[in-house]
């Protein structure tokens, strides 16, 4: 029964191998795990749509074409819904940026009578969700003759209270002495944020931009609601219509919309995602 | 151009009162340090002038005009925070060149001053470095850099020493006097180390609770202290006071004034002591001992050149009578000559076993 | 020192030279935060507020709205929908709190370690999260086809191919599956990052007090994770308690899937049902707000304690 010194050690390093190439194999079945539905929406993506129901199933595809992207764009204009997308997009991260630098910056700098309320309104705005409000800001768009624009999908968004509250946190902690100094240097007051406050934010201030910007293009809950008329539509209400085109479901076509949907955050994703992990990690951890 | 003037200024932060009723004329040219312990009020006198924290009540004047109501920028002044308050995100001469835009110099004008200013201070290989690339000296040349460059009446400095080490302290502390002479402009400097305050002030202003305990030159807040907090404010170790006698007025000798021998002399002060410590400091000793006043036992510090006394020898100390303090009971200095006379006879009294 | 905010001397008001700048500065601070209050008076208040104010009236667009009392609610506990849904949501709620967190915090103890393959692995299940709801649904839904891939990789087995999301015995299920497999990866981060920060000290600790794997897990690491786990509890069950888009894009709400926020959505959209739409919508807002109540108390308290 009794082993040997040496037949201990042994064991331990054969247990110790094993146990690491198990690990590592594990690890490459779950990046698998994660990736390949995405592999899958790419490969389908440049298949014919015989190709794609045909029974058993290709990997990849044994000819591979462009058609799906070629009709996303042609026969169902998604160009001009990307516009759209973009235009929100511009316009929405421009005004987050307005609405909430002076905001965090009151909210972090001044002592003013109601300082407290209003900053514990935005808490409590984070709250209520979207599903609540929809209902009253739809009608209200529509009795002021706005709906057939991008407005509906833009304005709401404007107040980013989670960025609000990050940006407050940051500003706070910019010693005041700073903006003492600054004042005796005869800065004006946005001198003052655009010169000391922003340069010093840069990192959380580009966090919550990124975070709005994927999140705005990933939207779907608020067009969803918003929008009555296809002018107005964006990428993704677009791509959901692509379920419903005659003919059935024509996988090819649906993903290649979905290619392109995801393309951009990927991209973004594969320049920055150390970025983005911490990003949200901060976001998570606040 | 450059003298400050505080008429009946009150300052308080909601209910409590940090200054109440206070008048003060800060002379121009001088260098005047404002000293005392944290909280008595010094800090919020130099944010006043600044106009980073004004008076809730009362008057300030620059040269004769009220700037109660000129925002920071417009006053003339110029201010060196403790933490130095260097823009992290500008480089050394984008901090120094900050005010100047600001004042709408123009760019040509300003690079000549900054290029003089850098000189000055020695930062002429640093003017493109980040602050965050400086040593705490270096930053330190940049806040004085920067509070220099706009030739402001008045220099505020809001103990810019406290955040170096000792070394580096002493020798800034010499380059200030240094630089004070080269301006000849008004400095208001905040301390609460009585030792920077004596190394480098025209004029002390003492202060405690908000109120001013002693305004004079450091040989004068040394040699002829008002009260008892002035007399043990300034001076390392305190002045050693004690009640006497009577029960009322209490006696004061500074510890260098002391004067130690195996026999008895003919001091107008005189009492038998026990060593209790011995600190050598170099060139001086310290000694800690103990005499006995109306039977209680009182510690009393000695600074002496004599270094031949070791722990628990008994000896004699002695004061001679210019060297003794008498305060009453409210802790005010006893300057009337004929209640003197009755407390010298005391001392007198007293010699050897009170 | 005391923040110097805006400050005004007592008698900068009685100079009229000076007045305008000092009004200028006390007006400043409301003028910064007015687009910020005036967005959430608008979007978010006053939609909310009417909402509530509408549970208790019958709407019509054409006679006018009525007062109804609670009638809207009796209407929307008597719904045939109503039961089902809230059955349904809390399912989903469950099941998504207990696998996100068992699953989060398995992923972040084996990815504990810094390694360049532990960065990699992150990499992958973090990219689900930042992909829109809608591809990654869309993809599942062609994965999951009748024809789709999972049924051809059952076959290989010789295992019959599922109905996924065509059959109310797998809807849900199938609906939890994308949902986790989407979310994991942001959940294993905010497991991975308080993981992280335990003292590494207190580990060895226990490694020389010889405690073994498991039992340094639950007496050690899951003590100290433990806030950071009750927040994600919260978190995760607000969320859920909001899950629409996924139920939305695979089965719209058919083969008991239909949650609270789809039953609020299909209700506003029906004729005549808005008031109770919007009694409804009153119930969530109040269970949102008891676990937003919840959240924030504890938030406060351990902010207290450090």
């Amino acid at each position: 029964m009794a082993m040997s010194k040496q037949q201990v050690r042994r064991l331990r390093k054969a247990r110790k191998i094993s146990g690491t190439i198990i690990g590592t194999i594990m690890k490459v079945v779950v990046c698998v795990f994660f990736g390949f539905p995405f592999l899958w929406m790419v490969a389908t993506s440049f298949k014919t749509n015989a190709e794609a129901i045909q029974f058993p199933p290709t990997l990849l595809p044994v000819k591979a074409t462009i058609e799906a992207y070629i009709s996303v764009f042609s026969e169902l204009n998604l160009g001009r819904y990307i516009g759209n997308s973009l235009l929100i997009l511009v316009a929405t991260t421009v005004g987050q940026f307005l609405v909430m630098v002076p905001a965090a910056y009151a909210f972090a700098k001044y002592k003013f009578k109601g300082n407290g309320f209003f900053f514990g309104l935005l808490m409590v705005a984070f709250m209520v969700p979207t599903v609540i409000t929809y209902p009253s800001v739809s009608k209200m768009f529509m009795e002021a003759g706005m709906i057939k624009t991008l407005i509906p999908q833009i304005v709401p968004c404007l107040c980013n209270a989670f960025g609000i509250f990050l940006l407050r946190q940051n500003f706070m902690q910019v010693p005041e002495e700073l903006l003492e100094s600054a004042r005796l240097d005869e800065a004006s007051e946005l001198q003052i944020i655009t010169k000391i406050m922003l340069p010093m934010s840069k990192a959380t201030l580009s966090n919550v931009m990124m975070l709005s910007v994927i999140g705005t293009w990933n939207s779907y809950f608020w067009p969803l609601v918003m929008t009555y008329h296809d002018e107005v539509r964006p990428i993704t209400i677009a791509i959901e219509s692509m379920k419903t085109l005659e003919g059935g479901l024509q996988w090819p076509i649906i993903m290649a919309g979905n290619c392109i949907l995801v393309l951009p955050v990927l991209l973004l994703f594969l320049a920055a995602s150390k970025k983005i992990i911490a990003a949200m990690a901060y976001r998570g951890v606040k | 151009m450059g003298e400050i003037v505080f008429k009946n200024i009150c300052k308080s932060f909601g209910e409590t009162k940090i200054i109440d009723d206070l008048d003060l004329t800060i002379k121009d040219g001088e260098f005047t340090v404002l000293v005392g312990p944290s909280g008595c009020g010094k800090t919020t006198l130099l944010r006043m002038i600044a106009g980073i924290g004004p008076a809730t009540s009362g008057e300030l004047y620059i040269d004769d005009e009220e700037i109660s109501d000129v925002p920071p920028g417009k006053r003339g002044i110029a201010m060196v925070f403790q933490n130095y308050a260097i823009y992290p995100t500008m480089t050394v001469y984008g901090n120094i060149e900050f005010g100047l835009k600001n004042k709408k110099v123009p760019k040509a004008e300003r690079k000549k001053l900054i290029a003089e200013v850098a000189e000055t201070v020695g930062l002429t290989p640093y003017l493109d470095r980040k602050p965050s690339e400086l040593s705490g000296g270096q930053r330190q040349r940049v806040a004085l850099a920067r509070a220099m460059v706009k030739k402001p009446k008045v220099f505020l400095l809001d103990e810019p020493l406290s955040n170096l080490d000792a070394k580096l302290r002493v020798s800034m502390r010499t380059e200030l006097i240094e630089l004070h002479h080269k301006l000849k402009t008004t400095f208001v400097y905040v301390t609460h180390d009585q030792t920077e305050a004596m190394s480098m002030a025209d004029t002390i202003i003492l202060m405690d609770h908000g109120e001013i305990q002693q305004l004079a030159p450091p040989e004068v807040i040394y040699n002829d202290p008002n009260n008892v907090f002035t007399a043990q404010f300034i001076g390392t170790p305190p002045m050693n006071i004690h009640l006497m006698k009577d029960g009322k007025t209490q006696i004061g000798y500074r510890p260098e004034k002391i004067q130690l021998s195996r026999e008895q002399g003919q001091w107008m002060y005189c009492r038998r002591a026990k060593i209790m410590t011995r600190e050598m400091l170099g060139s001086e000793t310290l000694y800690k001992l103990q005499i006995k006043v109306m039977d209680k036992e009182v510690t009393v510090m000695s600074k002496s050149l004599n270094m031949d006394f070791a722990v628990d020898d008994e000896i004699y100390v002695g004061v001679e009578k210019e060297d003794l303090y008498y305060f009453d009971a409210e802790g005010l200095r006893i300057r009337d000559a004929s209640v003197l006379t009755g407390c010298y006879e005391m001392t007198k009294e007293g010699e050897l076993h009170d | 020192m005391t923040k110097a905010k805006v400050d005004v001397p007592a008698n900068a008001l009685s100079n009229p030279k000076r007045k305008k700048v000092y009004i200028g500065r006390l007006v400043l601070p409301y003028a910064m935060v007015l687009p910020t209050v005036l967005l959430l008076a608008v979007f978010t208040f006053y939609p909310a507020i009417d909402m509530i104010i509408n549970s208790f009236y019958d709407i019509n667009v054409f006679k006018g709205n009525t007062f109804v009392g609670f009638d809207n609610y009796v209407r929307l506990f008597n719904h045939p929908d109503f039961w089902p849904a809230v059955r349904n949501t809390l399912i989903y709620t469950l099941g998504s709190v207990f696998f996100l967190i068992v699953l989060g915090l398995i992923f972040a103890l084996w990815l504990q370690r810094s390694t360049f393959i532990n960065g990699i692995v992150q990499r992958f299940m973090f990219l689900p999260h930042i992909c829109a709801l809608l591809s990654v649904a869309m993809i599942f839904q062609w994965l999951m086809d009748d024809e789709g891939l999972f049924n051809f990789v059952l076959s290989w087995f010789n295992l019959p191919g599922l109905k996924w999301f065509n059959s109310s015995d797998t809807a849900m299920i199938s609906i939890m599956i994308v949902s986790i497999w989407k979310g994991i990866g942001y959940y294993a981060l905010i497991l991975l990052s308080a993981v992280k920060s335990i003292p590494t000290e207190l580990l060895e600790a226990a490694d020389l007090d010889d405690s073994g794997k498991l039992r340094t897990f639950f007496k050690i690491s899951l003590p100290m994770l433990s806030p950071q786990i009750f927040f994600l509890l919260i978190t995760i069950t607000i969320n859920s308690f909001k899950v629409f888009d996924s139920v939305r894009i695979l089965t719209n709400g058919l083969c008991d899937t239909n949650v609270l926020v789809f039953l609020i959505y299909t209700l506003n959209k029906t004729s005549g049902q808005a008031g109770v739409a919007a009694a409804a919508g009153t119930v969530l807002l109040i269970i949102l707000m008891i676990f937003t109540v919840i959240y924030f108390r504890v938030l406060g308290k351990r902010v207290h304690y450090q």
